[in-house]
């Protein structure tokens, strides 16, 4: 499908500049935020404009375009883009009775705004798009950008998503049943397994091709299903793993977006009751939050394991931690949204699907 | 110039700051006869928008035609003199 | 590769509630842009939109048997318009709920139309309102999904007002790389304070009915409504009506400034290339264009510029938001079905309002209907941004 060429994370965890996953940050009142790095690559004078989504956004994909040929193309899942600017559009609405408003805060709050500013900072006016599929966002964004090598298969691609944390969001989805009624640290997510997860927030942003020199890993499936059956979520996941050689081909390697919600469980038990015993099975939602795009942060997390041939201690429930070349990731959004990504290394898996 | 012109000078910096959030500057890095757009400080049609919303809030001041606006928000200089002429608060 | 054909097409919108229905208005010259009676707004009776006028409480009742408490009014306009789209097209029960059935919807607003309802939940003030999991982009086509019982791919995408153009050629583009068999695509945004303040608030929302490429054009009239087109492979729509081809689309990003278009119209001109590009045809056979055409002293200036630098002189063209308003996301689908409409009926629609052309590049456009032989529509649809998108139509 394609190819990961070069990545940048920043997440709740350290993974931006450098990554240093021994340590697990702990969460505050139910929320996992970013620590925003320091941006030496955007002007100023754009910068102050920005909502966080869209700043964090730019600060981690304009490092991996400066220097390399201009992306093809420019294409961003977040299912609610800067929506602390837009709430904060919406207070000011309340507070002056419709009346004298000031603008900058509506023009950023579009959810197009990430992908817009790239565009704008780089000058580039190839391809944009901005998917806002809300659990399915960044899958789709992914999708999008395998079309765009089957229709461009010399091109370069910039793809990734982001969403945020803010209070107000953050109150939303609390009373739609989301996150937990008592504090649980990110440390304990797991233990006690109850109604509700916490929140997190994050950006994932890649460069992506069809050559395989060079490249982390490469993504050679992807399939998504909306349904609340986990009969059909296991029946989709059999066909996908059947056009992939299993059983002939196994990965190793199974990252859930298990969040420690007792609603979701059954999906996740289900799924990895599907493979062999010895199948390692690793997490993550304890290191990013629950978020729209967190199944990325999963993505994130396989590429680097990939890369580095191990599992951080920290995100292993359990089996061996090294010698990975196929890593399967299954995340759903709410038990509705579900979603299958199958990665390897370039190498291992240049002889199957293409 | 008095007093009173020298303390609203400084204020209308601030709250241009405020207003536009330009965290990297300090009020006296804005020249009073600094022109706010185009060279100078940059500012585009938005900025523009965002200081007739900051001239009503903060001193009651209802520049109804944006074209208006351009007149006034020249640089420090007119701005504060234009507040001085026109506040009603 | 096979081609890309409508085999359906669904609408709503200020000038009508069925494809019927938005023809006659446009035939008839009659614009649906008149002061609001439903939404509540600080702005009604001053500011002009193109409002549907029926109430969310009807919609709701006609279309679901038993009334749906978390459904927006964003969701009520998809369902209006895919249902019509889809018996249009005569898709089955169990066409639709295939797995090779993929839904593309759009939206710029979504469930934000609730803006007091967002505002309390999001300050968290005792129990939640019903609107909980309605307020984001993707509610409007989750109920879609559901009430279709689609198993294909689900997507939403927010170009601002060129979504429901990108989505159209998103689904295009998942037929025609094996994704999907058929595509149900299109976009819907109801009006929102959010919308008319943030318009507003940028001094672009006109006092009286827009005038789109009038030389003393003042802003633009929001409007509301939704559009959906069913897309099928060539191969499998023998014996079906068809309505025409989608030959051609492009995107571009005008990479210039956040909330206005580049004075040479630079993203605006490479969609409408790239477009042209795609169906494989020149400048000259398009014989009629759906333009962006907001009535902003911004668009339709560098609109003008960009269609000059391409045609040299355009062909005839009209912007339909002179009847609707602007439909932001929504509004890609419904220029695209306004356009399939010319094709099928051999009719161009002309623009109202507009007295005198723009001083810099003279453009008039059309100014009544008339009946015309046309085989290529270029519709185009520009965005905040700077996402600009062109979609080509054509008859076989």
């Amino acid at each position: 499908m394609l190819y990961v060429h070069s990545s940048n994370c920043i997440s709740p965890q350290q993974t931006f500049p450098e990554t240093e996953l021994c340590e697990l940050r702990e969460s505050e009142n139910n929320q996992l935020r970013v620590k925003e790095p320091a941006y030496t690559n955007v002007p100023p004078g754009i910068l102050r404009r920005m909502a966080r989504a869209v700043r964090i956004c730019v600060g981690a994909a304009l490092p991996l375009i400066q220097g390399i040929q201009e992306p093809d193309g420019i294409i961003i899942g977040t299912a609610n883009g800067g929506i602390e600017d837009c709430i904060k559009f919406l207070n000011q609405i309340i507070e002056y009775n419709e009346g004298l408003l000031s603008p900058g805060s509506f023009v950023q709050s579009t959810s197009n705004a990430p992908a817009a500013q790239i565009s704008l900072i780089s000058k580039n006016t190839n391809y944009n798009n901005t998917v806002t599929h809300r659990g399915l966002a960044f899958e789709n964004a992914l999708l999008d950008a395998v079309m765009l090598l089957k229709e461009k298969p010399d091109g370069i691609f910039l793809v990734g998503s982001v969403d945020e944390i803010s209070d107000y969001n953050f109150n939303i989805d609390l009373l739609a049943g989301s996150f937990r009624k008592e504090i649980v640290s990110n440390r304990k997510l797991f233990d006690h397994p109850t109604i509700g997860t916490i929140a997190g927030e994050g950006v994932l942003m890649m460069t992506v091709s069809n050559q395989p020199e060079g490249s982390i890993a490469r993504l050679n499936d992807l399939q998504t299903i909306h349904t609340s059956d986990e009969g059909l979520v296991l029946e989709t996941l059999k066909q996908f793993l059947k056009r992939n050689g299993f059983p002939r081909i196994v990965p190793e390697l199974l990252i859930t977006g298990e969040n420690g919600d007792i609603r979701l469980d059954k999906y996740y038990q289900a799924v990895e009751a599907l493979f062999p015993e010895n199948i390692s099975v690793a997490r993550f939602k304890h290191l990013s939050g629950e978020y729209c795009t967190a199944s990325s942060f999963g993505f994130w997390m396989a590429t680097e394991i990939l890369r580095n041939g191990k599992i951080p201690d920290i995100a292993l429930k359990k089996g061996k931690k090294t010698g990975f070349n196929k890593i399967l990731i299954y995340n759903n959004y709410r038990g509705m949204q579900h979603g299958f990504m199958l990665l390897g290394k370039a190498e291992a898996l240049s002889s199957s699907k293409q | 110039m008095t007093m009173e012109t020298t303390e609203l000078k400084q204020q209308v910096k601030e709250q241009i700051i405020k207003f536009l959030n330009l965290t990297t500057l300090k009020p006296e890095d804005i020249k009073d006869d600094e022109p706010l757009f185009g060279e100078g400080l940059g500012l585009d049609s938005i900025d523009s928008i965002e200081l007739i919303v900051m001239l009503s809030r903060e001193y009651g001041i209802n520049i109804q035609d944006p074209k208006d606006g351009r007149k006034v928000l020249v640089d420090v200089n007119t701005m504060v003199d234009y507040i001085e002429k026109n506040r009603t608060k | 590769m096979s081609r890309i054909m409508i085999t359906g097409m669904g609408i709503i919108s200020s000038i009508g509630t069925s494809l019927h229905e938005n023809r006659q208005s446009l035939i008839d010259e009659k614009s649906g842009i008149s002061q609001l009676e439903f939404y509540p707004t600080a702005y009604a009776g001053k500011l002009p939109c193109g409002e549907i006028k029926i109430s969310s409480a009807t919609l709701n009742q006609k279309l679901f048997s038993q009334p749906d408490p978390a459904i927006t009014r964003t969701g009520l306009l998809v369902i209006h318009a895919a249902e019509e789209a889809v018996r249009d097209s005569g898709l089955s029960k169990a066409q639709l709920s295939s797995t090779e059935t993929a839904l593309i919807g759009a939206s710029t607003v979504g469930g934000m139309c609730l803006t007091d309802e967002i505002f309390h939940d999001a300050h968290a003030r005792a129990e939640g309102t019903p609107y909980t999991s309605s307020y984001d982009f993707a509610s409007a086509t989750l109920v879609a999904q559901k009430r279709f019982g689609i198993l294909g791919e689900v997507s939403t995408i927010n170009t601002a007002c060129s979504s429901s153009a990108n989505a159209i050629s998103f689904g295009a583009r998942l037929i025609s790389h094996g994704f999907a068999r058929r595509a149900l695509v299109g976009g819907a945004d109801s009006l929102a304070k959010f919308t008319i303040n943030g318009f507003n608030a940028l001094n672009i929302l006109s006092d009286k009915p827009c005038a789109p490429f009038d030389r003393d054009r003042n802003g633009l009239n929001l409007g509301e409504g939704a559009a959906f087109l069913v897309l099928e492979r060539e191969e499998d729509v023998k014996g079906k009506r068809i309505y025409a081809t989608l030959s051609g689309f492009g995107n571009s990003n005008d990479a210039f400034h956040p909330s206005s278009i580049s004075p040479e119209g630079d993203g605006p001109y490479l969609s409408m290339k790239r477009a042209l590009e795609k169906a494989g045809i020149n400048p000259a056979e398009i014989n009629y264009v759906n333009a962006h055409g907001t009535g902003t002293e911004n668009n339709d200036e560098t609109e003008s510029r960009a269609m000059q630098r391409l045609f040299g002189s355009p062909p005839p063209f009209a912007s339909t938001k002179s009847y609707t308003g602007h439909t932001l996301g929504a509004s890609g689908a419904i220029e695209a079905v306004y356009s399939i409409l010319s094709l099928t009926h051999q009719e161009l629609y002309p623009s109202l309002q507009f007295n005198n052309p723009i001083p810099e590049t003279k453009f008039e456009p059309l100014k009544h209907y008339r009946k015309q032989s046309i085989q290529h529509v270029m519709s185009n649809s520009f965005g905040f941004g700077g996402n600009c998108t062109t979609l080509i139509f054509s008859i076989l």
